[in-house]
């Protein structure tokens, strides 16, 4: 297991290093200039030039590279052209709101939905699998920002029981927090529930198909024990990888829901960095994206090495 | 009286002709009649079947796939599933009818009173799950035991099933014991509650012959020792003839016969059992015959059978037998036979295969010296995951597969590898068609490097070369019907005209024996014996020089695996084909093979002409391989088995392959050293260091083999 995640760490680091010269290079290609935005639109070729060896952009891409690369390393994200304050708490900030918002919806998605998937196997054919099935369908067949505008309309403008976006602090006091997060939260978890109930529904039934299920139930086992004990931890395998990936792209930002709901999470930020052409954000946001997205990629591969002990010993073994 | 038609009796004949003072059964089904229904209509998987277990007593329950032996099992313990239910019919364990009681109680009964191990112990213990966890499950379900009393006779458990160290096995996963041991596993589980009956359905058909032996003389012994009774589920009458006191023999979902072991396997009164018992193809044989073999396929039946069952397929049928259902002819004994044509039949035994059935007679010349051999296979080496890395925790010296190997096929010579699961004999087959790169040496196919061609995208050669192999169900597309399926290898040959390549796989269909009208039929709607059938007829539509049959009949019924051996055989000779024939059955290849290559742990252990193989001297494994060939009772006396130890670590490194297990090991020399490799002037080589004329000391496993000049060749 430690070679195992020593190994993916290296990976991780590689993927990461590979990912920054991509951020740098795209930004670079990206219309305008740093100097000139900075400078204003009537400044002077000499001001904007003046600018330009301040910051650096004179030097040769790789030196520039280095620099920034070097800053990352240590802590230093740099500093937002447009906010004009260092990034790194910026983006701290609304990584800790993407974090809650994730939290929030995957725990309801995985309690919901693997519920609902295990009851959907269970009662194969019957009454309640159809009901799951047919409503899963279409949980995946809508888009989810339609979900979003229909709660919003609902439960915002017109039953105006829920504020309709925003964010509040938690040191507002409990309930306000909360109360901005229900609908961004529950258009999340309709957008992923139904893949997770799916998922969960067929590898249940595939399980409950095989011979150690079957031996369980020859040894006596009352049918609570032979499907929670014996058939979910297995049928679990990939249903937490989705969870985890899923967990990866809801830190990385949901643009379109945290637009709809201006809920200020990673999503805004980079909308926001990329319109008003921050370059410096744009790179770090990005950069942070990919690596919150990396690591609930590993993350996911650890939790199932963890949970399946036929990996786990391979790792150990090697 | 036996000699007339009688009316079906409605109880249990069995129970009802019960007259001698004895004991009452354990387990007393009567009238049993067991349906699957799907949207597509209802199959009846079993007709009034009836059948006595007394305590202590083991009784088989023997038959074919789709004979319903496995469905009745399942019936026993409430675990029908997958539309399965029970129409009528009583199950009378201890004097209760199982099938009145709620199914909480019928649950509370399972694991407890009455236990089960299944056929595959691969997939019965749970992955996620450690073994000890799993034996302790019904021990603090149905004992009460808190888990810390369950881990101490958990320990206790394992131990008496012959593990011996009981506390590392416990606190394993499944995935970390070898097959033999998950069983014994799984046998422990069984017993933890000591239960008065044991349901066995194949418990070691998934198993290496020596491993089998093994479990088996375990089950033996504890069925003795705790009094146990048993149901055996079997498709093996080996195994079955080893182990049971009684047997019933299924067809088509009825008891045909049910007798005393030792009577019905050496004189079976039945028809069909008369035929499974001729089918099995024994080492003894004389091999210029066709093995008998039972012709047609087993058919599904809907509703109460109206005529005798095996009437399709039976040579003695008569109109009689197709007006009417045959009742079950019982005697003072318990013996009984549902055919009434049983006594006048007591003599007759089952048709040999028809006159055309004599091979032609194969001397030495024709297969190996005619011209280059076929195949040439030279220092095959294989070594699987081996990886390079610039991580050092990551490089890894993998596993060999197959070391240093070389051996020839001639012309029209049939070459069999003889190994269990790990013994490297696929890879073997896999390389041959270069279907895996060798991580060395070379394999010639008329000449030619085959690995090189197929890498260059040159598929003539490929044609020439064709596999079957065990998995019948993996290798047909569900999607395309069985014609779909044939007629592409013969699109791909060339063969233009649609209406004769229609012809051709309605012959070759017919050849494999099935009705050409399968062709129009998806592979789904086939028994796994049919499927087999339809990938033999397969590889044959591209005429091959050269087929590798890997297991290809071992998953197949006796009757049919006789029919498919014949077949196989018969294509031999009319065509030339060279097979390389891969199993792990002796008895099988026995049939079949010309030269035979013992394999074990991937290097050759024994090569030479079968019947050389099959007589002293023997390399220490060959010996036991052929010690744990079951033998029917009328076949005269089993071989003092030799029971090897189950093998605690992979085989590898710098000496023998065989040292770790082998019961003649002469010491550290066999753990160091490669063993020389004896060879005689008549092609027989032998991989050992014990001396040739040591090893020729030894008395013969099939004594009736022994004289050599009387051995067919
Ligand atoms: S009743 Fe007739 S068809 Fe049936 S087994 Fe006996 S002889 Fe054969
Ligand atoms: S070399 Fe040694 S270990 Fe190998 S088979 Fe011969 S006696 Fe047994």
């Amino acid at each position: 297991m430690l070679a195992y995640t020593l190994t993916r760490l290296v990976y991780l680091a590689l993927v990461l290093a590979v990912m920054s010269v991509l951020v740098f290079l795209v930004t670079q290609a990206m219309p305008g200039d740093v100097a000139s935005m900075i400078a204003g639109q009537f400044a002077s070729k000499e001001v904007v030039d003046a600018i330009a060896v301040k910051l650096g952009l004179d030097q040769p891409l790789i030196v520039q590279y280095g620099h920034w690369a070097a800053g990352i390393l240590r802590g230093d994200l740099g500093r937002s052209l447009v906010l004009e304050q260092p990034i790194a708490p910026i983006l701290l900030e609304a990584l800790g709101r993407s974090l809650v918002l994730a939290v929030v919806a995957l725990a309801v998605v995985a309690v919901v939905g693997i519920g609902l998937g295990v009851l959907a196997a269970v009662r194969r054919g019957k009454l309640t699998d159809q009901l799951v099935s047919g409503v899963s369908y279409l949980g995946i067949a809508v888009p989810d920002f339609f979900w979003a505008i229909v709660l919003v309309l609902v439960f915002g403008s017109y039953l105006k029981l829920l504020p309709t976006g925003g964010y509040a602090p938690i040191t507002d006091g409990f309930l306000p927090w909360a109360s901005h997060l229900v609908l961004p939260v529950v258009t999340l978890v309709l957008m992923l529930l139904a893949r997770i109930a799916r998922l969960t529904r067929s590898s249940m039934i595939d399980v409950l198909q095989t011979n150690y299920v079957k031996f369980a139930r020859a040894k006596g086992m009352p049918e609570s024990v032979v499907i929670l004990r014996h058939a979910l931890k297995n049928a679990l395998l990939p249903t937490i990888t989705v969870l985890a990936i899923d967990f990866g792209l809801i830190l990385g930002g949901v643009v379109v829901i945290e637009t709809i709901f201006s809920y200020p999470g990673m999503g805004r930020l980079l909308l926001f960095a990329i319109q008003r052409h921050d370059l410096p954000l744009i790179q770090a946001t990005i950069l942070i994206v990919s690596a919150a997205y990396c690591l609930a990629n590993l993350t996911a591969d650890l939790l199932y090495a963890f949970v399946n002990p036929k990996i786990r010993h391979g790792m150990r073994a090697s | 009286m036996m000699t007339a038609p009688q009316a079906r009796p409605a109880v249990s004949p069995v129970v009802a002709s019960a007259s001698a003072p004895k004991p009452a059964p354990l387990l007393d089904v009567r009238g049993l009649t067991i349906s699957y229904g799907n949207a597509r209509g209802t199959l009846r998987a079993a007709s009034d079947v009836g059948f006595a277990i007394r305590p202590g007593e083991v009784m088989g329950l023997v038959g074919e796939s789709g004979s319903g032996k496995s469905t009745i099992a399942m019936a026993i313990l409430d675990l029908l599933g997958g539309g399965g239910r029970v129409d009528s019919g009583e199950i009378l364990f201890d004097g209760t009818d199982l099938r009145k009681l709620p199914a909480s109680e019928r649950r509370a009964l399972r694991g407890d009173r009455i236990a089960a191990v299944f056929q595959d112990p691969f997939t019965s213990l749970n992955p996620a799950l450690t073994v000890g966890r799993q034996i302790a499950e019904p021990l603090i379900q149905h004992k009460g035991l808190s888990p810390r009393q369950a881990a101490v006779r958990v320990e206790d458990l394992l131990a008496e099933v012959g593990i011996r160290d009981p506390r590392r096995v416990a606190a394993a996963y499944p995935h970390e014991l070898s097959g033999g041991m998950q069983q014994r596993a799984l046998i422990a589980t069984a017993l933890g509650c000591e239960p008065k009956l044991l349901i066995l359905d194949e418990p070691t058909t998934a198993l290496d012959v020596t491993v089998e032996a093994r479990i088996i003389e375990l089950l033996a012994k504890l069925c003795d020792s705790h009094k146990l009774s048993a149901l055996f589920v079997s498709h093996n009458l080996g195994i079955v003839n080893r182990i049971c006191q009684t047997v019933t023999v299924l067809y088509g979902g009825v008891v045909v016969e049910t007798g005393a072991t030792g009577r019905v396997l050496s004189r079976p009164a039945h028809p069909y059992a008369k035929g499974l018992v001729a089918a099995l193809p024994r080492i003894t044989a004389d091999r210029r015959h066709r093995l008998p073999s039972i012709p047609g396929t087993v058919a599904k039946l809907s509703g109460s059978p109206a005529a005798c069952v095996f009437a399709p397929r039976c040579p003695f049928a008569e109109e009689t037998c197709r007006s009417r259902p045959q009742a079950m002819l019982t005697d003072g004994d318990g013996d009984g036979v549902r055919c009434w044509k049983a006594d006048a039949l007591a003599g007759t035994p089952w048709p040999d295969e028809e006159a055309t059935g004599l091979r032609r007679p194969r001397t030495g010349e024709t297969a190996e010296t005619r011209s280059a051999p076929l195949v040439e296979v030279d220092h095959l080496r294989k070594i699987y995951g081996a990886s390079r890395s610039i991580l050092p925790w990551l490089r890894r010296a993998g596993t060999v597969a197959v070391e240093d190997v070389s051996f020839t096929i001639g012309r029209g010579e049939v070459v069999g590898v003889v190994g269990e699961s790990g013994s490297g004999k696929s890879t073997i087959g896999r390389a041959l068609l270069a279907l895996t790169e060798p991580s060395a040496g070379t394999v010639l196919f008329d000449g030619a490097d085959l690995t090189q061609q197929v890498k260059r995208g040159d598929q003539t050669l490929r044609r020439r070369a064709q596999l079957v192999f065990q998995n019948s169900a993996a290798s047909l597309n569900p999607r395309k019907t069985v014609g779909a399926a044939m007629d592409r290898p013969l699109v791909l040959a060339g063969r233009a005209d649609a209406e004769e390549r229609r012809k051709t796989i309605a012959g070759l269909l017919t050849r494999v024996g099935l009705p050409a009208a399968y062709a129009d039929r998806f592979p789904h709607e086939l028994s796994g014996g049919e499927r087999q059938r339809v990938n033999i007829a397969r590889a044959l539509a591209t005429d091959p020089d050269f087929v590798v049959c890997d297991e290809a009949v071992s998953a197949l019924d006796v009757s049919v695996q006789a029919n498919i051996l014949n077949l196989l055989a018969e294509l031999r000779d009319e065509m030339g084909l060279s097979y390389l024939f891969i199993t792990h059955d002796i008895a099988v290849v026995s049939h079949i093979a010309d030269r035979v290559l013992v394999v074990y742990g991937g290097t050759i252990c024994e090569e030479g002409p079968i019947g050389r193989v099959l007589r002293p001297p023997y390399h220490p494994y060959t010996e036991a391989l052929l010690s744990a060939v079951p033998r029917l009772a009328g076949d005269g006396p089993e071989a003092p088995r030799i029971l090897l130890e189950d093998a605690a670590t992979a085989p590898g490194g710098r000496g023998c392959a065989f040292a770790a297990r082998c019961p003649r090991k002469l010491g550290a020399v066999c753990d160091e050293q490669a063993p020389p490799v004896h060879e005689t002037a008549d092609g027989h080589r032998i991989a050992c260091h014990i001396p040739l004329a040591t090893l020729a000391e030894r008395a013969a496993v099939f004594p009736e083999l022994a004289d050599a000049d009387a051995l067919p060749r």
